[in-house]
Formats: C-alpha cells, structure tokens, sequence
C-alpha cells in the first residue's frame, strides 16, 4: 500500500482541502446550531403547535446523531467511509430480515449476510474485478446452497428474497461505499448525500403546497404527483449547481450532464423510497425499524439511496470514471 | 422442518427494551452466534467444573415442542437441563425465568436474552396474559421450554410442591412435557451464594407425559401438577438409589 492510499483511507488531515467539503461541514454545523433557534422563535410566534413542536425535537434529536453518523466517516477518510456503508448495509438487511421473515432461515440469512461483507472486502480492496462479478457469482451461491435444504416448500420466495436483499443492501449500496476509491470521494459523497436527502424534503413541502393528486395511493398514500414533480425540478436545480463545484474541471462539468444527473437523483430517490414502501404495504408494517424517533428505522431514513448511489456511480463513471487514478487491488494484490 | 412463512418478526416494531422483555422476541443472526458460543462453553464449563453426569438421555423426543420439568434447586439448573439438549433444537429452547429476578432491569434482561434465551414469565397479576402468549407460541413455533414448577429455588435443597401453572403450559395440548431430576445443583449453588461451588451434578431424565387429553381447567391443571411432581420425586428415589448403589 503507498503512501496515496495510506491518504485516501486515512488521511485525516486533508480532509477539509476541498473548498466544497468546507462548506458542507461549515453548512452541517450552522443547522445544527441555528435549528434550534428557529423551532424556539417559531413557537413563541406562536407558529409552531405543541404536538408539532414535540415531534420536530424529536426529528432533530435524531438528526443530531444521524448527522455525525453520516458525516464523520467521509471526513475521517475512505476506509472508515466504506466501512460505515458496510455497516449500514449490514443493518438495513437486518431490518429487512426481520421484516420479511428471512432471518428465521439462518442458514440463506448468513449467507446474505457473508455477501454484503464480501462486497465491502471487494469496495476496500478497490478491485472492481470482483465487485462486479459479485453480484452473478453470489446470487447463484445463495440459490444453490438452498437446494441442499432438501426444502421445494417456499425454495422461490425464500431465495428470491435473500437475492433481492443482497442485490439491494449489499451491490446496490456498496456503490456509495466504492465512490471513496476516488480521489475526490468527499466532495462527491457530500454532494450526493445531501441531494438524496432534499430531494425528500423537496417532495414533501412541494406535496404539501401543489399535491392533490395521489402518486402512488396504494403503495404510499402520502405521495403526491406535485410533490414528486416539485422534487424533479429543485433536486436537479440544487445537485446541477453544486455539482459544478463538486465536478469542476471534470468532464461532467457541463450543464447538460449536471442536469442529467440531478434528473437521475431525483427520479432514483423516489423509487427507492417507494420501493421500500411497497415491502413494506406488501408485509402490512407502517415501519421497517425503530431504531430512530420520528424517522423508522435505518432502511426508513436510507431507502432514498439505494437505487440513486448505483445510478450515479455509472453515470460520473462513464462520464470521468471513478478512482482510475488510485491503486488498485491493495489488499489482494501483489 | 418449519415451513416458510413471509410474515415479521413477531417482536417486530418494539423498541429493544421491550423486545428484551417480551415473550414474543425471536432472535436473529447475532443472538444466534451468541446462544451458540454460550452454550458450547456452559457445556465445557459443566462437564470439566461439575463433572455433570446424565442419565436418561434417550427419552428426550426427538422433535419439539415439549417442555421439560424439574426441580429447582440453584441457578445452574436451566443451564444444565438446556445445555443437554442437540444444538438444533437448543436454538428453539427457552428457559422460563421469573420477570421480577432475570427482567427487572435492562442490563440483566439483555443478558438473559443474549446468553440463555430466556422468556420472562410474570409473577402474580399480569401473569395470566403472558401464560397464554407461552401456551401459543410453544404450539405455534414448535418450540421448548424449561420450566420450574415449585416456582422458585428450594432454600434447603428439598424439593417443593409443585404449583398448578405448570398445567395451564401443558392440558389438551400435544407438548409432552419430560420430567428431570437435578441432584448436587443445591451444594455447588445454593441461593445465597453468587458464584457456584466445583462439586459434583447428576442429571435424570424421565419418559415423556402426554396431557393432550387434561381438561384445560384448575382440576386439569392442579392434576397435570401432581402427576408431574410425582415423576420428578420417582426420579429422585432411583438416583439417590443408583446413587448409593454405585
């Protein structure tokens, strides 16, 4: 491992070079302080109700951990990066085995299990090779081990379920975790973090001025079509000007292309959240989790992602690339 | 073998606090992995520490759901029935512990959770509601429990009465429940002592006792009690007597 790794996944003390890494903290840490100001002047204007107040410091009491949780890794550096997507992606599949049922089969869960933790090896390892190939190679693994059950019994939705929550948790997610093998992670993880994370508070105050009619009323009776339009438009405006700062002297810098991907965060963010809302319609569980007050549990508050961290990372990919110029294979290589 | 169901965690959407102390928690991976190591090492600890000698051993079922009944005469004693049985059916095997002892606090109900499986089971008012979630869910699941029908540990190392809740587990269902005898558990641990004594433990098991056909009443109950403290005192007589004899 030279020492450019050695930066990448540790170095700590670059991580505020980037001029937009600076803001974004600068930013974190200024809503942090200023919102609960803001929920203290609005109730005594009386604009706040009690019952709504209660829930906002609820909401804010878990962005107070969520925040750092989210944050600190990619400042600390690209091996603690991946590893906190690792481990997000370990507990949204716990999430999802408990909700489905998959966790009583123990032997399909473990294997799941080891799969999620194969494809952070492959993300920490920057071997593309192999994350790649991960995807066909396990999903085949976990339907082949189930045969050895000797169980015909539930064999389709039993697998397909543990493909599924590998396809989801381990490669869908990975993706977000692969984009710290490029040198400009933090930037572009910040960037798309934040933009998944609007484009959700975009959709639900522009449902609130514009929606009438219902999105998808049976998978998510809440959605609305002006809210999911009023998303399309801000998240693209916002991820197309911050990504010229992100993207700047990169071949992604061009209007048509920021659009692009501002249009494909946006759209992506949407599904995966109803995408999760469909599982969950499907178990007849108002929640995945419990884990955070006010927000569900992890796959509650990170469903947004799942589909746009793929997405996004073929398109800056195919676009500029991502880590081409890093070491490759520096765990498995010579 | 269980079929598949698509269907939540039964504790799913409790806080873990709440899990921890519910009868309907179900464990995952990780409380897997950690009943597994617990077990193997209580097994080491048992056989090396207390020398644990078992009789009987072929007359457990093969397959759950059945309940197995014995004195209580320490702490050890859910550790050495539970620790006897196959790994595969150890993962479905919850000792039942007194709520207001092992679920009091947070701490020591996430232990009993992690380590032992255990389910709480309410003292007094309350008991009721929680006795009839057990009844189902060892029907339902397929499972085993532990149970201590003299309700709580002997103080002199006799053994007492047997109380009729042990009955309302076991009348018109199709769970056996299999008596044991535990012999040595008072003098390696009685209740005033917190960490056991190297001395020597006997374990005996009886044949499986059907109450599929008790009436699911106090007289069915109070009966199911007489006859199950009946088996528990014949198995003590032969120990102590393979006992002197040996």
């Amino acid at each position: 491992m030279n020492a450019q790794t050695r930066q990448r996944l540790f170095g700590v003390n670059h991580a505020l070079d980037s001029g937009v890494v600076r803001v974004f903290v600068i930013a974190i840490v200024g809503i942090f302080i200023l919102t609960p100001i803001l929920f203290m002047l609005l109730r005594s204007a009386g604009k706040i109700p009690d019952k709504h107040y209660e829930e906002l410091w609820k909401r804010y009491k878990s962005w107070l951990i969520l925040g750092p949780m989210m944050t600190v890794p990619v400042l600390l550096g690209a091996f603690w990066t991946i590893l906190a997507v690792g481990i997000l992606s370990i507990l949204c599949y716990r999430e999802y085995a408990r909700a489905t049922g998959l966790f009583r089969e123990r032997i399909t869960s473990l294997l799941v299990a080891a799969g999620i933790l194969a494809v952070t090896f492959s993300v920490l390892d920057h071997w593309y090779g192999l994350f790649t190939a991960l995807f066909p190679l396990w999903a085949g693994f976990i339907a082949a081990a189930a045969i050895f059950e000797d169980r015909p019994k539930g064999y389709i939705q039993r697998v397909a379920l543990a493909v599924l929550a590998f396809s989801l948790f381990g490669v869908c997610l990975g993706h977000l975790g692969y984009f710290a093998n490029d040198r400009d992670f933090r930037p572009i993880l910040f960037w798309l973090v934040l933009c998944v994370e609007m484009n959700d508070i975009f959709a639900y105050i522009s449902g609130k001025m514009f929606g009438h009619l219902k999105l998808a009323p049976h998978t998510s009776p809440n959605k609305t079509i002006g809210g999911a339009l009023g998303a399309l438009i801000l998240t693209t405006t916002m991820a197309a000007a911050i990504g010229h700062f992100v993207f700047r002297n990169s071949t992604v810098d061009h209007p048509a292309r920021l659009i692009m991907l501002g249009l494909v965060i946006s759209i992506c963010g949407q599904l995966g959240d109803l995408l999760i809302s469909s599982i969950k319609r499907d178990l007849e569980i108002k929640d995945m989790g419990v884990l955070f007050p006010g927000h569900g549990g992890w796959l509650d508050r990170f469903d947004s992602l799942i589909l746009a961290a793929p997405a996004i990372f073929h398109l800056v990919g195919y676009f500029r690339g991502i880590g081409l110029d890093q070491p490759a294979r520096i765990l498995s290589g010579n | 073998m269980e079929p598949w169901k698509l269907e939540p965690a039964h504790d799913h959407g409790m806080p873990l606090e709440q899990r921890l102390k519910s009868v309907r928690r179900e464990s995952g991976l990780i409380g897997v992995a950690a009943h597994v190591a617990w077990w193997r090492a209580i097994r080491i600890y048992l056989r090396t520490v207390h020398r644990l000698k078992v009789e009987g051993l072929e007359r457990l079922p093969t397959e759950p759901p059945f309940v197995l009944v014995a004195n209580h005469q320490s702490h050890l004693d859910a550790l050495i029935l539970a620790s006897q049985l196959p790994w595969r059916i150890r993962l479905r095997t919850y000792p039942i512990a007194a709520a207001d002892t092992f679920f009091d606090s947070n701490t020591s109900a996430a232990f009993a959770a992690a380590t032992i499986n255990a389910l709480p089971m309410q003292r007094g008012r309350g008991g009721a509601h929680a006795l009839d979630d057990l009844r189902n869910r060892l029907a339902a699941e397929r499972c085993v429990y532990v149970l201590f029908p003299e309700g709580t540990r002997s103080r002199d190392g006799s053994m007492n009465p047997f109380k009729p809740g042990i009955g309302m587990f076991l009348a018109g269902t199709d769970a056996p429940a299999v008596p044991c005898h535990i012999q040595g558990a008072f003098q390696a641990m009685p209740p005033n002592r917190r960490v056991p004594r190297a001395t020597p433990i006997s374990l005996r098991i009886g044949d499986p006792i059907n109450f599929k056909q008790s009436p699911n009443n106090r007289e069915g109950w109070t009966s199911i009690a007489r006859q199950l403290e009946i088996a528990v005192r014949d198995l003590a007589g032969q120990l102590s007597n393979s006992t002197s004899s040996g």
